[in-house]
């Protein structure tokens, strides 16, 4: 379904591996090097890895061509930091890998080897969705046997791709700490660099300096030490320094543009897929006639978007500039797929057939993927996506469409592309939009159930629960799915120990809801789902939505708390109850109202004899700094003790 | 027909073959470019409705010819699939692997492809583009060709076929039935000419609708040029050709509505379970020539391995160890303890790169510069240096239990992909050493390995054998637990666990990779409420011994003394899950080894507590003496005593006996989660 600009999501790769690399084999020298004695104890705690030295170099030869040079020298404490023993450099069309060396040395910095050239293995980086893409990679690994010991690699990549600038992370995940590391940047004359700093400590950025008619620019790192992520916490990479670089000028495969702006970008990529938006006279006539007589300018949108999911599939090809410029639109209208571009060019122009004006916009999808920095204007996107502005509505509104996916509801942009912001490609320059966001009211969970038990404790129960918003994301794929692949997967995913799945079925909400939904049904038999122990029988009411208590953490929080997910959760639970069973003891209801969540659980028994459980949890959007994080541990112990709460029934005929 | 022609024909020259099949009296089940208008409907899909796509017909052919101055396996496939649902759109989506070595390469030829889609009533067919055909080298020895066909929808047809000559006539192209989505009718057809002589192996779980062999006649035209040979005895040979007419076996294997292959737990590698037949040459047999074995026996792999400069080869050459092995074997003279300092010295100097072999990947002198190397490397450096010890060690070649099951009855040097090390210790005893595992101690066969039948290759070929790959190590777990409830019902508790056997190795890799904190955060995680302010870990490096853990927990109970308490104690120390969801499985449960789990709770009570009522005790046998559970509980002075123990005495089960095991797992879990009821004494 990811529908990737792969050149642009592996450049990101590139960097983040390339961020953390350094240093040079020495030559024949037997002066030892990176002995473990000479590491600051500092640096070792926590850490299964230090970042000896790491130099990385990028030059701006020219408008059309970069060089990024990287040499990085790792000391791996135990098992854990292993994967720093390998490495990948990534190349393409675009890419090419000048040099990879290497080489690995004892805890006591003496060299035990050089990486040879049989040593490298190259790859195909094929991701796996793509039916063609240019991407590979060379690999090697200095794996030793015995820990600690240190390994050093050094590659050089020359770009003809100047779209991207390098990025500088040094300290990228957690337990890795950092000796030194420097980047250094050395751009021609004429050519001014653009740069944003995070997170650097004092004195780690130092005064730019003339060579010649060249500017270089540099900054230095010592002595970082090993950072652990926590639950609900901002990444590694967000606490620890970064210097993120960018073109002002460049020019890709003869395509120039300026990058000193969002405008500027947008520009430059309107331009690259410009004209590429004819189609064929009979399809032009065949969208008139779809929306001839539809007033509704969302129904209208809605046929044609119906037309391009019931028409297309998603193929992805990424050779070269096929990475940023689309197929014609004609293309995909004779074959019937495309990539995220062509599909969304494609779509732009069967609206733009029905009279209907849409614009295309860059976004960085992926449901673990952060904004963008908005601040920094830059190649950040990897997906695009389609944006119709609604012209006879008050307020202003817009339809958001994803063209790549033949399943996604009208309108909605769920965990892969909602809740960013997205560029808008205009002709005079677009600007930043934000992409629509749910909260706690759309991606809710609703489920009704049924119990019914019998004397020895045996069960069946009917199960509907509707997912709507970003619970629906998850369930989304589910209907397409074999019979017994679904029944793996909700097998997989039912808190329950022993059950047997009767019946599966599914109920998706009306195309015109607000937010899309699914309603799953199930009929199950649960053997042995309340035993009786002697004349008792135990049951927790709250069968299913069991919220788990965040892991126990060791020491003080350190980091804000982001709880960016809000939900709702409902579920009304009708227990059954043979007529030898009577409840001895029915829990408390619980109620608690806090700025983290609110909670409720009661348990009624109702005069017809049946047992009515309802729970309702309501967890909204918030952030809070790392001294409230004591106040939230304890509403969530409260709310998991609530919901394992036990009822007890007592045989009558005992 | 003369020896000249045959060397000619299997030598040089410059020949063209043609290959007329005489005999091919059944017809095809399934012609390129005609399908069956009811096809592009739903009605004739209802019972497959949840699939997201049906396999119509899959149909493949192989003969051979003669080109080029050899004989090449020609492959005809022609599949037409029926697209049921969004999801199965990937089914329009197909790649071709070819093979390719040195300057010779399997060819694709012929590819050509329908979409077919009902429109207006109307079937609308349309082409496969050149332009939706990709290369992609993904290894050395395989190029992928990748296509798409055209404007595929939910309910579209889209049918493909394609040819592939193969130079490689080792490499006779084998044949799958099944597939993740259901197939309605499989055929493969292979004509042999008896040249050339194959072994066949058909595996699975689902019958045969059709399996026929049949006898005629084919015809090649043998064509070479004139060649001169220089110097005494050389001369000009004339070009010519003649017309050979071998006798073929035409034959013909079908499959009928096979089921979609679902992946279930506890299998060794899906590509064992799935229908299919695989071809092996064992052998040619040219005209006025002996009979000559390829793969041959068994007995001749033996031979070849030990000749092989990377295997047999480096077996003796263990002589630069002598210095690290010297002082290792002064310090005791107990031959399994020397054993096992031999394969501690070898795990320490190599690490695993994980990859498999049969073979050194050149030599393991080599492989111990480099302290890095496959599993061939690491343990034949083992073998080498176990023998530079004095011991008699020899190689084990097996299959991995991801390679596939072994057959005894191929001899295939193929389906080997792993060696270890077996060693004859005085006494008669026998031990199987791998050095490949960084925490496995000396003894335990890495799991992957645990796979049935293995082959001990002795010195003197002819005394090689088969032995059975039996762990003597299990899924060992045992728990010791003393629980103290106050009268609030909050529980604390001091474990003592151990985990034996394989259960010790993964627990130690996973101490390993997490770090003893990391684990224990894991641990109370998984447990909810619970808080451990304690913890020791034991023998992490005496890999013999069972990983032991030692620690407290504490979780709270209510906010006021109860009346009443009721007591879960094995909810957090039992299973929580049945593996088994599906009610039946056509294919065995393959645990690998044995199960034991041991959990013991002696529980305290709060003071002025009795019991009221307390679960029944209960013991349970699987068919056979498959497996045990023993389930009791019994009143002390000071408290209870709950027991509960369950073996699994087999590492297999058969399909027949999986509803049997799905039920003592599921009454296992219900008698675990039976609870105690305490009482205040009044």
């Amino acid at each position: 379904m990811a529908a990737l600009l792969s050149s642009s999501s592996f450049r990101v790769l590139l960097l983040v591996l390339a961020a953390a690399a350094a240093p040079r084999p020495a030559g024949a020298g037997p002066a030892p090097r990176y002995a473990v004695a000479d590491l600051p104890a500092a640096l070792r705690e926590n850490a299964h890895a230090v970042v000896r030295q790491q130099q990385e170099a990028l030059v701006v030869k020219s408008v059309g061509r970069t060089v990024e040079t990287t040499r990085r020298a790792v000391t791996i404490l135990d098992e854990a930091g292993s994967r720093w023993a390998s490495e990948l450099v990534y190349y393409s069309s675009l890419n090419t890998i000048s040099y990879f060396r290497g080489a690995v040395y004892d805890a006591t910095g003496r060299q035990l080897r050089q990486l040879r050239s049989q040593d490298i293995r190259d790859i195909s980086l094929s991701d796996g969705f793509s039916l063609a893409t240019d991407a590979r990679g060379r690999v090697a690994d200095l794996s030793q046997p015995t820990y600690p010991y240190t390994v050093e690699f050094e590659y050089e990549v020359v770009s003809a791709n100047p779209l991207f600038y390098s990025t500088w992370r040094p300290q990228p995940v957690e337990q890795l700490s950092v000796e030194q590391a420097s980047f250094r940047v050395t751009m021609p004359a004429g050519l001014a660099l653009r740069y944003q700093e995070r997170q650097l400590p004092a004195g780690a950025a130092q005064a730019k300096t003339t060579q010649g008619t060249q500017e270089v620019y540099a900054w230095e790192v010592r002595n970082l030490p090993a950072l652990e992520e926590e639950p609900d916490g901002p990444a590694v990479g967000e606490r620890t320094p970064s210097v993120y670089t960018a073109p002002s000028e460049f020019e890709v495969q003869g395509h120039a543009g300026q990058l000193r702006s969002w405008e500027d970008l947008s520009r430059w990529t309107y331009e690259l897929n410009a004209g590429r938006a004819d189609l064929p006279p009979a399809l032009v006539a065949g969208m008139q006639a779809l929306v001839q007589g539809e007033t509704d300018e969302r129904a209208r949108i809605r046929k044609v978007y119906k037309f391009l999911q019931a028409n297309t599939r998603y193929i992805s090809v990424q050779l070269g500039l096929g990475g940023w410029q689309t197929f014609p639109a004609s293309a995909v209208a004779a074959n019937g797929y495309g990539d995220c571009k062509a599909l969304t060019n494609y779509c732009q122009a069967l609206l733009g057939a029905a009279g209907i004006r849409a614009h295309a916009a860059l976004v960085r999808a992926g449901s673990d993927e952060q904004d963008i920095r908005t601040a920094f204007p830059s190649s950040q996107f990897n997906h695009v996506v389609l944006c119709v502005p609604l012209t006879q509505q008050a307020p202003a509104d817009t339809v958001w469409l994803e063209c790549t996916s033949q399943t996604n509801p009208f309108g909605y942009m769920g965990g892969f592309t909602g809740n960013r912001h997205a560029l808008l490609l205009l002709p005079e320059g677009g600007r930043l939009i934000p992409t629509p966001r749910y909260g706690a009211a759309e991606n809710r969970r609703e489920r009704h159930a049924d119990v019914f038990l019998d004397a020895s404790g045996n069960a069946t129960a009917t199960l509907r629960t509707l997912r709507t918003g970003l619970e629906y994301d998850g369930v989304a794929g589910l209907p397409g799915l074999e019979l017994s692949e679904q029944k793996k997967y909700i097998g997989n995913r039912l808190a329950l120990p022993n059950f047997t799945l009767n019946k599966v079925s599914f109920q998706p909400l009306a195309p015109t809801a607000a937010v899309p939904g699914l309603t799953e049904t199930l009929a199950l038999t649960l053997p042995g789902l309340a035993p009786p122990s002697g004349r008792r029988v135990f049951l927790t009411p709250n069968l299913l939505s069991r919220l788990p208590v965040p892991a126990a953490s060791v020491g003080a929080r350190q980091s804000e708390v982001r709880l960016d997910y809000a939900f709702t959760q409902l579920d009304t639970i009708q227990l059954h109850l043979p007529a030898s069973l009577r409840p001895e003891q029915l829990p408390a209801p619980v109620q608690l109202t806090t700025a983290f969540g609110t909670y409720s659980s009661q348990l009624q028994a109702l005069p017809d004899g049946t047992l009515r459980y309802i729970r309702r949890l309501e967890m909204p959007r918030t952030r809070f700094s790392a001294s409230e994080y004591p106040a939230y541990l304890e509403f969530r112990r409260k709310v998991s003790a609530a919901d394992k709460a036990q009822l007890v029934l007592l045989k009558t005929d005992a | 027909m003369s020896t000249l022609l045959l060397r000619r024909w299997l030598l040089a020259g410059i020949c063209s073959g043609a290959s007329i099949s005489l005999a091919q009296a059944q017809a095809d089940p399934i012609r390129f470019g005609k399908i069956d208008e009811r096809d592009l409907t739903s009605q004739n899909f209802l019972a497959d409705s949840a699939a997201p796509a049906v396999v119509l017909c899959d149909f493949g052919r192989s003969r051979f010819d003669y080109a080029e101055g050899g004989f090449r396996v020609i492959f005809e496939r022609v599949t037409r699939v029926k697209i049921l649902k969004k999801s199965g759109y990937d089914y329009a989506t197909v790649q071709v692997p070819l093979y390719h070595k040195a300057n010779r390469e399997e060819k694709l030829t012929g590819l050509k492809g329908f979409t077919y889609n009902l429109v207006n009533g109307q079937v609308v067919k349309e082409k496969l583009n050149a332009d939706a055909i990709f290369r992609e080298e993904s290894s050395p020895n395989v190029s992928v060709r990748k296509f798409t066909l055209p404007n595929v929808r939910v309910g579209s047809v889209v049918e493909y076929a394609y040819t592939v000559a193969s130079e490689f006539v080792f490499n006779f192209q084998d044949w799958t039935f099944q597939s993740d989505v259901p197939v309605r009718w499989s055929e493969y057809r292979a004509a042999i000419p008896e040249y050339f002589d194959y072994n066949m192996l058909m595996q699975g779980y689902e019958p045969l609708e059709v399996q026929e062999k049949a006898d005629a006649v084919t015809q090649y035209t043998i064509r070479w040029s004139s060649t001169l040979t220089p110097g005494v005895g050389g001369g000009r040979e004339s070009g010519g050709s003649e017309v050979v007419t071998p006798r073929v076996t035409n034959y013909r294997w079908a499959m009928k509505d096979v089921p979609a292959l679902r992946e279930e737990p506890y299998m060794t590698t899906t590509a064992d379970y799935l229908s299919k037949i695989d071809f092996e040459l064992a052998g040619t047999k040219w005209p006025n020539e002996a009979y000559k074995p390829v793969a041959g026996s068994w007995t001749k792999i033996d031979e070849e391995l030990l000749n092989d400069d990377n295997f047999g080869g480096q077996l003796n050459r263990g002589g630069f160890l002598k210095e690290q092995l010297t002082p290792l074997l002064a310090n005791t003279t107990d031959p399994a303890a020397r054993v096992a300092a031999i394969h501690d010295l070898v795990r320490r100097s190599v690490r695993h790169n994980g990859n498999n072999g049969v073979v050194a990947g050149s030599s393991i002198r080599r492989a111990y510069d480099q302290k890095s190397g496959s599993a061939a490397d690491v343990n034949l450096l083992l073998i080498a240096a176990l023998r530079e010890a004095g011991f008699t060690a020899n190689p084990v070649v097996l299959s991995t239990r991801g390679h596939g099951r072994l057959q005894t009855n191929v001899p295939l040097s193929s389906r080997f992909n792993y060696v270890l090390a077996h060693v004859a210790l005085p006494g008669g005893k026998e031990m199987l050493v791998d050095a490949t595992e960084e925490l496995a101690p000396c003894g335990l066969l890495p799991y992957h390995c645990l796979n049935g039948t293995a082959r001990l290759i002795l010195p003197r070929g002819q005394e090689s054998r088969w032995i059975e790959l039996a762990p003597n190590d299990r899924f060992l777990s045992y728990r010791q637990i003393n629980l103290t409830v106050d009268e609030k019902g909050g529980v604390s508790g001091k474990v003592h666990q151990e985990h034996g056997g394989y259960l010790a190795l993964m627990q130690r890799e996973k101490l390993r990779k997490l770090g003893e904190k990391k684990y224990i955060e894991e641990l109370a995680t998984n447990h909810e409420g619970w808080n451990i302010p304690q913890y020791t870990f034991k023998e992490r490096d005496a890999l013999h011994k069972p990983l032991t853990l030692d620690y407290e927990f504490a979780s709270a109970g209510g906010e006021a003394p109860a009346g009443t308490i009721y007591l879960n104690p094995l909810r957090d120390f039992g299973t929580d899950k049945n593996p088994f969801l599906h009610e039946n499985r056509r294919f065995p449960v393959d645990f690998g080894a044995k199960f034991d789990e041991t959990v013991m709770v002696s529980l305290t009570l709060p003071a002025g507590y009795e019991p009221e009522e307390l679960p029944k005790g209960l013991v349970m046998e699987l068919p056979e003496g498959g497996g045990r559970f023993t389930y009791g509980v019994q009143q002390g002075p000071l408290g209870l005593q709950i027991v509960s123990r369950m073996s699994l005495s087999r590492p297999v089960y058969s399909a027949e006996e999986y509803a049997y095991l799905r039920e003592f797992f599921a009454r296992m879990m219900a008698k675990q989660s039976e609870q105690l009821v305490l009482k205040k004494k009044v």
